[in-house]
């Protein structure tokens, strides 16, 4: 099943990638911006999906990539970039980290970068010490998305949410923590009980997970249950498999979704008329960020942190769903927003 | 002698040909699939010209991938030239294995679509013992692989348990103790033993380096001794096949059940033990690929070693020595692949579309007879179609 889907996956984007990986120009000035992917894809409507089209706008570099089909493409991958005279290697994915670590040392004249992980090198014990030729890139993607929990509970007219993730990821984990204080914070202001259900902050054993990144009936069955026990905004973290459900949605008129990672409304085939924002994690920027400062020959190894402040990290506009959205609760939203840049607000204390 | 050599040109011919005809589709594919030679598309000649310049490149690319590199070899030592083949031989070595327990199931009469589970439980036992333990270097890679052995024997033998005492069929089986074997590494992954200190997220330890196999062409090339494991599988089971008692049962239960019951063979017993050694087989592979190459467990350790086996093992048309083969192919198309996406912009999964069609027609001779003109093939056919029967 999975193989024959790859099989047509692999006919359908025969045309379109061969045309997009041989475009670019020779110009001598740009450097050479190697990416090393994770699994699921370069059209994973996900993490892969978005670093592959920030690296190819970066206007400094010459983009490439290259797929895993499992975690034993890694290494072998990132030796192909090295080989081939790569200025800046990023792995995408904090699964990849420790084979960028391990090629990183081996050559120290090569920059490397690694969404979502510090990119430190770590022995046995978990004595962790930084690269002087690793960037990290991570995102402080919670308070994105504890706007998005405020928003959804300020929606919510059965006074029920829910989330769930693709795997317990910290990753994964850290968009459902945000969405969750969000859902506290409603509560907390408006002396109201609007319940989360699939993530509890103070029992994160209990969370409700697919189980990988690939089932989508199951994410399916899992959006069905939570309509069923009465959520009307659902927040699936989960890569591409929420894109069943909204589908479903949209037909059932059961429940908005909350899509992550890249603004749903662009990226969903169907189900966009229900997506009532998107918690955005650019890492499409914080590629193109690190791409400028190898080319500018800046490079550090001080970590790229998304916030709301540089917009690593945001939430997307409302779309179809804007009018549907009560003016006040738009501009609490964004006080929130404002609160969290200048400080005021900590979302750790919100529980 | 004579007579063998045209016996192995009979059973070489239609994979030989199946691999020609894959070749040439896939060409087509990839010429069809470059902009820059559609763009030709209205001057034939131009058109021919790009297309066949195209092809030749992205096949450059792929032996430059998988075999020998020469800009590689330029630099500081010609050795490294042969990294490709390196990473041909480390991606080969755990399909050789899984793929001998795919071809050793058919030899019997079964279809073993279980070797994804067994060679999850053989990577998770030789994980365990390997990060767990310290032991002096040589015992500690036995007692590893021993390991996961048993535990992937187990677990292949209750299908064959399963199958003997109820009749329940061994494809339906072992499909679903593939899906119980992968939420089972997802599980224990979580569990406290299984945890890397520091981590969350669902990774082992690596395993000590007493656990390690040793690299045969120093630091720089992954080639580890694993290879030589994969390729003494492959000759005993072309000895439990052709030399012993109990491979010639597995044989005439493989050719006729029925007949082999008449003649006093134990069929439940024979399709047990076949199990169990498949499963110790694809288990092996699991615990070469961890002690060899991965050296820490994750959710998808597996990868898809298990699944392509059963493919390695209808190319290798179940013989040992073809499975060696096919499995060598099946490494180098992934490694190739890689530097023909990286050099030429094909896309890598254009190697499983090559892969998929070797295939088809292996499944379809009289297709190949066919487009070929041949009169007859001598083939084994029949020993795909034998499973839902056996």
């Amino acid at each position: 099943m999975k193989k024959s889907l790859k099989l047509i996956a692999a006919a359908a984007s025969l045309t379109l990638i061969t045309g997009v990986a041989v475009a670019p120009s020779a110009q001598a000035a740009k450097i050479k911006l190697c990416l090393a992917l994770d699994t699921g894809g370069v059209d994973d409507h996900s993490f892969n999906q978005g670093a592959w089209t920030g690296a190819q706008e970066s206007r400094v570099s010459n983009a490439e990539y290259l797929p895993a089909s499992s975690s034993a493409d890694f290494a072998p991958n990132i030796k192909t970039f090295v080989d081939k005279g790569c200025q800046l290697i990023v792995g995408v994915g904090f699964a990849i980290s420790a084979e960028i670590v391990k090629s990183a040392k081996a050559n120290p004249k090569i920059s490397y970068a690694v969404v979502d992980d510090a990119g430190l090198d770590c022995d046995a014990n978990w004595n962790c010490s930084p690269v002087s030729n690793v960037k990290g890139l991570t995102f402080k993607t919670d308070d994105a998305a504890f706007q998005a929990g405020y928003l959804a509970a300020g929606m919510s007219k059965t006074k029920k949410v829910a989330t769930y993730g693709g795997m317990a990821f910290p990753t994964v984990t850290i968009f459902m923590d945000g969405f969750a204080r969000g859902v506290a914070y409603w509560n907390q202001n408006k002396k109201k009980q609007v319940e989360v259900l699939g993530w509890d902050i103070s029992n994160p054993d209990a969370g409700t997970f697919v189980g990988n990144f690939s089932d989508q009936n199951k994410a399916l069955t899992i959006s069905k249950g939570f309509e069923q026990q009465g959520a009307d905004i659902i927040m699936p973290v989960a890569g591409n498999l929420g894109s069943a459900y909204a589908a479903a949605s949209e037909k059932s008129k059961k429940s908005l979704t909350i899509w992550v990672d890249s603004d749903g409304f662009y990226n969903l085939t169907a189900g966009k008329d229900i997506v009532l924002t998107t918690v955005v994690k650019e890492i499409g920027a914080s590629i193109k960020s690190v791409a400028a400062d190898v080319a500018a020959k800046k490079f550090t190894n001080d970590s790229y942190v998304g916030t709301l402040k540089n917009k690593g990290v945001s939430i997307a506009p409302y779309h179809k769903l804007a009018s549907k959205v009560r003016g006040k609760l738009k501009s609490e939203v964004l006080r929130i927003k404002n609160d969290i840049i200048k400080g005021n607000l900590d979302i750790s204390t919100i529980k | 002698m004579k007579n063998l050599v045209s016996k192995f040109g009979q059973t070489a011919k239609l994979p030989a040909l199946s691999f020609a005809l894959a070749f040439s589709i896939t060409g087509l594919l990839i010429a069809f699939s470059d902009s820059k030679v559609l763009a030709k598309i209205g001057s034939p000649i131009e058109f021919i010209k790009s297309g066949l310049a195209t092809i030749g490149n992205a096949y450059l690319a792929l032996f430059q991938g998988s075999i020998f590199d020469i800009n590689l070899a330029r630099g500081n030592s010609f050795f490294q030239g042969f990294y490709p083949l390196s990473e041909t031989i480390v991606t080969a070595t755990p399909l050789i294995l899984t793929g001998l327990s795919v071809a050793l199931a058919f030899r019997s009469g079964l279809f073993n679509i279980g070797a994804q589970g067994q060679f999850i439980f053989g990577a998770i036992g030789a994980s365990y013992v390997g990060f767990h333990f310290n032991l002096p270097t040589v015992i500690h890679i036995l007692f590893a692989a021993l390991a996961g052995i048993v535990l992937a024997a187990i677990w292949g033998g209750i299908v064959g348990i399963l199958k003997a005492k109820t009749g329940a069929h061994e494809v339906i089986l072992t499909i679903m103790m593939n899906y119980i074997a992968g939420y089972f590494i997802l599980w224990i992954l979580k569990t406290k033993p299984f945890l890397r200190p520091g981590r969350i997220d669902p990774i082992a330890p690596e395993v000590g380096l007493s656990a390690r196999l040793p690299l045969l062409a120093g630091e720089n090339l992954r080639i580890h001794a694993g290879i030589f494991i994969a390729l003494a599988s492959a000759l005993f089971v072309w000895w439990l096949l052709a030399k012993t008692t109990i491979g010639f049962k597995f044989r005439a239960v493989g050719a006729n059940s029925q007949a082999a019951r008449t003649a006093g063979i134990s069929v439940p017993f024979v399709v047990t033990s076949t199990m169990a050694i498949c499963g110790g087989l694809a288990g092996l592979g699991g615990a070469v690929h961890v002690m060899g190459s991965a050296h820490a467990l994750n959710t998808d350790v597996a990868g898809s070693f298990g699944f392509d086996a059963i493919t390695v093992a209808l190319l290798g048309r179940a013989q040992p020595l073809g499975t060696v083969f096919a499995a060598l192919l099946f490494g180098a198309l992934r490694a190739g692949g890689r530097t023909m996406q990286s050099n030429t912009g094909t896309p890598l999964d254009i190697v499983l579309v090559t892969q998929a069609l070797i295939v088809l027609f292996i499944a379809a001779p009289t297709f190949v007879r066919f487009i070929f003109r041949l009169k007859k093939l001598s083939s084994s056919a029949s020993l795909t179609s034998k499973g839902w029967n056996g």
